[in-house]
């Protein structure tokens, strides 16, 4: 098994075989398909197709129960925001009014075709991060000769945050062996002694970054100066290869992006005047 | 001729925020090639005199510093940044905070690729120094996922792999099992026998260190107590029991053979000289009961 940023996947998976800026690029471009997208039922083929990759990939699709809640919560407060208080609109269909709320079948439609816009953003990254290390991200900035100054702070950024969450847990741990725990006692009581965890982590983190800056100049690297002028070889690219099939799968989701372009603006598809599902419901309300 | 690389001249340094100096009027000569091990206990300034031989202090360090540090007659201040660190290489007593990269191979690659190495010149480093330091299966590994012991290998590799003339190892075995530790001597001796690198270490585990130090220093209190030839170091037991360095088993107990008259005043370094001494003195005796 190797480990992902969220998680691990066995060394058989064909995803080994795309390059990392692919994974990158799919990342980046396939997140702004729903922007385009306003007719549900594409975005939810398109969550769907997501799912068969990460099925292909060999993701363990366990780790999608953890964004269950995520996604109830998320749709809760669409749901609220777009039609519990949406306000007075008299030239919308109203179904019903619960207590002071008017419910409008235009807003309960709004907020599905957002939710169903977020929804495949989330799974994308979710996707993408399953499947990809922090190496591959730094790979694919370099490939594309993202300049190593910003890669770096990037690569040291995707360090910190796991080294601040180890940092936690040892706080947590080292204060739970003197006594102190909020296991089971009330959020408030949480929140107040939350400051007892705060305290000791930033400490930890100050000493940190001192740690990190004496690591970066005992090996000789300097963001000023001739030695930050030194070309640089980037040994790691020497382990990947642009081949043919991640050429393919390049122009394959840049064309679809155009082609969503084209189909929305040019012929007027994906919007909702031409989604199935919200004309079948409109009739359905009548 | 003596090659003088390293001068140290009437150095003191006092942290911010500190009443006291941490290193207090030091003075000391480091000759090419020398294998050099820095003893004593602990807050006596060991890690303080190694930042100070690769400019992290003062150059990363608030506080005050009086008197000078020469590396290859130059005072550490006057280097460029990054310049100096070609030369001298540091090993940080806690590993983790010498990791830069997110895997073993790019912590490995990164100095390489500061130093401004070509592909062909990394590659062949990298394969020596995953070797040398048995790391070929931990490549992939994020380097702060891994054992005490392993991140200590990959520390020292790091900066092995940099070549520097001059490396500073700062406990380097203070996590490792003693057969790990063994193997990392090995090959700080085979470093010694082969690249002829000035190696200078700050260690505790005097038994894996004397057998390789032509020289030894005690610092105690940040003063320097005594500095001498390992063999003549390690006659000055009362000193070095006073200033709360324990000398390996062997030799306390050649000292109180000594205080009891049974040997003589040279104290064997290693188990081997030990035995050897052992013998003679029941010889002498056997044949002075003999007579």
């Amino acid at each position: 098994m190797n480990k992902t940023m969220l998680g691990y996947i066995p060394n058989e998976s064909p995803i080994y075989v795309i390059h990392p800026f692919v994974k990158l690029f799919f990342l980046l471009v396939v997140s702004l398909f729903p922007m385009f997208i306003a007719a549900p039922e594409w975005n939810l083929l398109l969550m769907i197709s997501i799912f068969l990759l990460m099925w292909w990939s060999r993701v363990d699709m366990k780790i999608l129960r953890i964004y269950v809640p995520v996604a109830i919560s998320m749709g809760s407060i669409i749901f609220i925001s777009y039609v519990i208080f949406s306000g007075n609109h008299p030239e919308y269909h109203l179904l019903f009014k619960f207590l002071a709320f008017k419910i409008y079948w235009e807003r309960i439609r709004d907020a599905i075709v957002v939710y169903f816009r977020i929804l495949p953003m989330i799974i994308t990254m979710v996707f993408f991060l399953s499947t990809t290390r922090e190496r591959d991200v730094i790979v694919a900035m370099r490939s594309i000769k993202a300049p190593f100054v910003v890669t770096y702070v990037f690569a040291m950024a995707l360090r910190s945050a796991g080294m601040v969450l180890e940092d936690f847990q040892i706080v947590r741990q080292a204060e739970q062996a003197r006594g102190f725990d909020t296991k089971g006692k009330s959020i408030p009581y949480k929140i107040r002694k939350y400051v007892m965890y705060m305290i000791p982590l930033f400490a930890l983190s100050l000493r940190r970054s001192e740690e990190f800056t004496n690591a970066l100049v005992a090996r000789g690297y300097a963001f000023t100066g001739p030695a930050s002028k030194v070309k640089r070889a980037d040994y790691i690219l020497t382990h990947y290869t642009f081949k043919k099939l991640d050429i393919l799968l390049t122009i394959i989701i840049g064309a679809l992006f155009v082609a969503i372009l084209i189909i929305r603006y040019g012929f007027g598809y994906f919007g909702l005047n031409t989604s199935i599902l919200t004309i079948w419901a409109s009739k359905f309300i009548g | 001729m003596s090659n003088v690389i390293i001068q140290i001249k009437n150095y003191s340094w006092q942290y911010m925020n500190s009443s006291d100096l941490a290193l207090r009027n030091i003075n000391l000569e480091i000759e090419e090639g020398k294998f050099i091990g820095i003893i004593g206990p602990n807050g006596s300034g060991k890690t303080t005199l190694a930042y100070s031989l690769d400019a992290l202090i003062p150059g990363q360090y608030n506080g005050i510093k009086q008197g000078e540090v020469f590396v290859y007659g130059k005072e550490v201040e006057k280097y460029a940044k990054g310049e100096l660190q070609k030369s001298v290489g540091v090993v940080f007593s806690d590993p983790e905070s010498q990791f830069t990269a997110m895997t073993v191979e790019d912590e490995l690659v990164f100095g390489m690729e500061n130093l401004g190495l070509s592909i062909p010149e990394i590659k062949e480093r990298l394969e020596w120094v995953t070797d040398l330091v048995d790391l070929e299966p931990l490549m992939l590994k994020p380097p702060y996922e891994i054992s005490g012991g392993q991140k200590q290998r990959v520390a020292l590799a790091a900066v092995l792999a940099m070549m520097p003339k001059v490396m500073v190892l700062d406990e380097p075995t203070s996590m490792l099992d003693p057969i790990s530790r063994k193997r990392v001597f090995e090959v700080l001796a085979q470093l010694k026998k082969e690249k002829r690198n000035t190696i200078i270490v700050i260690e505790h585990s005097l038994e894996n260190l004397i057998p390789l130090a032509d020289r030894m220093i005690l610092l105690s209190n940040g003063e320097l107590i005594l500095e001498d030839e390992t063999q003549q170091f390690f006659q000055n037991i009362p000193l070095l029991l006073e200033k709360s360095v324990y000398p390996p088993g062997v030799l306390l107990f050649f000292y109180r053979l000594f205080e009891a008259g049974y040997a003589n005043s040279v104290l064997p370094l290693t188990l081997e000289a030990a035995e050897n001494n052992l013998i003679k003195i029941i010889n002498e005796k056997i044949n002075g009961v003999n007579r």
